[in-house]
């Protein structure tokens, strides 16, 4: 027990120590050569920039979270249902799915004067556009996993009398659960790069706008301080989902 | 039981018929046979099985590796079917193999637990396709831990157990599962000798107090005497039943009655059999 205590501790020490590491080669540059703002500020002025701005900063980082999170839950529930979907009904799977090839091979991004010409300046075109990335991630993964389930333990299932319904919920959604828990971890990612972006391509609110503006008005400390907080929240999202990964899938 | 003779056993020319003198059978093949691909590559794995099981009794099956006995099996649970001109009869009906499928419990070589699944929620999984509710199904499953020695590790996960005890869960979960004719495919086939023969024992304990019919596929031939009241011999490929011998030692059987004289009569026509039958399709492959 006091093993495994010591090696998370070391585990933990080493994490924090990479970045800490960055974190001041990158200030002791900045300083020592004197670098301009505007090409890079040092990690102390970013920090005290995400002070000064934070009511700014969090009621921007709001807006993009509650997109992301909209996003998220909409394109992850549509993925799933049409992966079972495709599984239960093959012929729903080959007439449907180059479809989905097709869209999937186009950037999402490149989807986002569409996504403003159909819904809009406000939330609702994030929202679709982030429905868009996610749902590709999670089907992609989900659609593998419930396949790949092994054929034996279905033929099993099978012989105590199980239809397809029944296989389904006992045996390939648990089964394919590390795999669809992959997928929604990379959706995670995804959900907030894309909520970003379509922000600073049309919005008047968000994280994302906030950096366009802070660009438009030369103000690169402020865009800095904007990415940090953005990447802060994704990667606190990111370590909530391993979190759930873990006590999910906890046979792997 | 058997029509003269002092032998044990009884040799029948082929295609064998091995009906048993009481009551009717539970399963009744004839014809049956099944062949994989096709033009070129066809090849057969079985051939005219003609097998009767009679209620309550342990059939066993031996033969060499690829003789069909799991294609066998996959017929009888219904996951496959037979080629056309089969007939199945199961409980008296004929059958169409797919028509067995919730009628026969099967347990597969592998012990295929699911991962995410307590032990307990294992055994009952069969009962919960059912339509049996969880609770139900646990209070059906209780008395039978200690039985199947998981008194204690109805909590535990599959990864966290030994190969024998995974084994007996499956096995545990085959007998929840009450059909007329319960499938055995190679249980012990993984674990060590030791192991091997107490749960060889245990499992004619359970046999005979559920009173279930049982048919097993194994390829050790003292497992086959051992277990069984009858003993079929498959061919190798195309699989056919070569032999069929009645196993007439009394029950309960311990461990010394493989060194009995009888046993040993047997075991020497089991192997003579299989000897002559892994010569043949060794000729085959070697092209002689």
């Amino acid at each position: 027990m006091s093993n495994k205590t010591a090696a998370l501790g070391a585990d933990i020490a080493i994490g924090v120590a990479g970045p800490l590491l960055v974190l001041v080669l990158w200030e002791a540059l900045v300083r020592g050569l004197a670098v301009p703002t505007y090409v890079l500020p040092a990690p102390s002025a970013i920090a005290a920039q995400v002070v000064t701005d934070l009511p700014l900063l969090l009621g921007g980082l709001g807006v993009t979270l509650g997109e992301a999170a909209a996003g998220y839950a909409i394109g992850a529930a549509i993925a799933l249902a049409l992966a079972c979907l495709f599984v239960l009904a093959p012929v729903l799977e080959r007439i449907l799915l180059p479809v989905l090839v097709a869209l999937n091979s186009v950037p999402v991004v490149a989807f986002a004067p569409v996504a403003l010409l159909w819904f809009g300046m406000g939330p609702a075109s994030k929202i679709a556009m982030v429905t868009l990335a996610v749902g590709f991630a999670v089907f992609v993964n989900a659609h593998h996993g419930l396949r790949a389930v092994d054929e034996s333990a279905a033929n099993l299932l099978r012989s105590f009398g199980a239809g397809p319904l029944r296989q389904m919920v006992l045996l390939r959604v648990p089964a394919a659960l590390p795999s669809i828990m992959n997928g929604l971890r990379v959706a995670v990612v995804r959900s907030m790069i894309i909520a970003i972006v379509a922000e600073m391509i049309g919005a008047y609110k968000g994280l994302g706008w906030t950096i366009f503006e802070a660009t438009q008005q030369v103000d690169f400390l402020r865009v800095w301080a904007a990415i940090a907080v953005a990447s802060a929240a994704s990667m606190a999202v990111y370590g909530v989902v391993n979190w759930l990964d873990r006590r999910l899938v906890f046979w792997r | 039981m058997m029509a003269g003779g002092a032998m044990p056993g009884r040799t029948i020319p082929q295609p064998v018929e091995a009906v048993p003198e009481t009551a009717p059978p539970i399963v009744e093949l004839a014809n049956v046979s099944k062949t994989f691909g096709q033009g070129r590559q066809e090849v057969s794995a079985l051939e005219h099985i003609r097998l009767a099981i009679g209620r309550g009794e342990f059939v066993t099956v031996v033969g060499p590796s690829g003789c069909g006995k799991s294609t066998l099996f996959n017929i009888l649970a219904g996951l496959t079917e037979a080629d056309p001109g089969a007939s199945i009869r199961y409980g008296g009906q004929p059958r169409a193999a797919k028509e067995l499928l919730g009628k026969v419990a099967f347990m597969p070589q592998r012990d295929l637990l699911l991962p995410w699944r307590r032990v307990v929620d294992n055994a009952i999984l069969p009962l919960q396709v059912e339509g049996m509710s969880r609770a139900e199904a646990l209070k059906r499953a209780a008395p039978m831990f200690p039985e199947f020695g998981l008194a204690g590790f109805e909590k535990h996960y599959p990864h966290q157990l030994s190969g024998g005890m995974r084994q007996r869960v499956a096995l545990m979960r085959t007998f929840l599962f009450e059909r007329d004719l319960t499938l055995l495919d190679e249980p012990f086939g993984a674990l060590d000798a030791l192991t091997r023969s107490l749960m060889q024992r245990w499992l004619l304990e359970v046999w005979q107090r559920h009173q279930r019919t049982i048919l097993f596929i194994t390829h050790d031939v003292d497992e086959a005497i051992f277990l069984g009241d009858r003993v079929v011999v498959m061919t190798a490929r195309p699989g056919r039943i070569k032999l069929v011998l009645d196993v007439k030692l009394p029950r309960p059987r311990d461990a010394e009655i493989v060194t009995s004289p009888e046993f040993i009569q047997i075991k020497r026509q089991v192997l003579a059999a299989i000897e002559e039958e892994s010569l043949k399709s060794f000729q085959q492959a070697t092209g002689g």
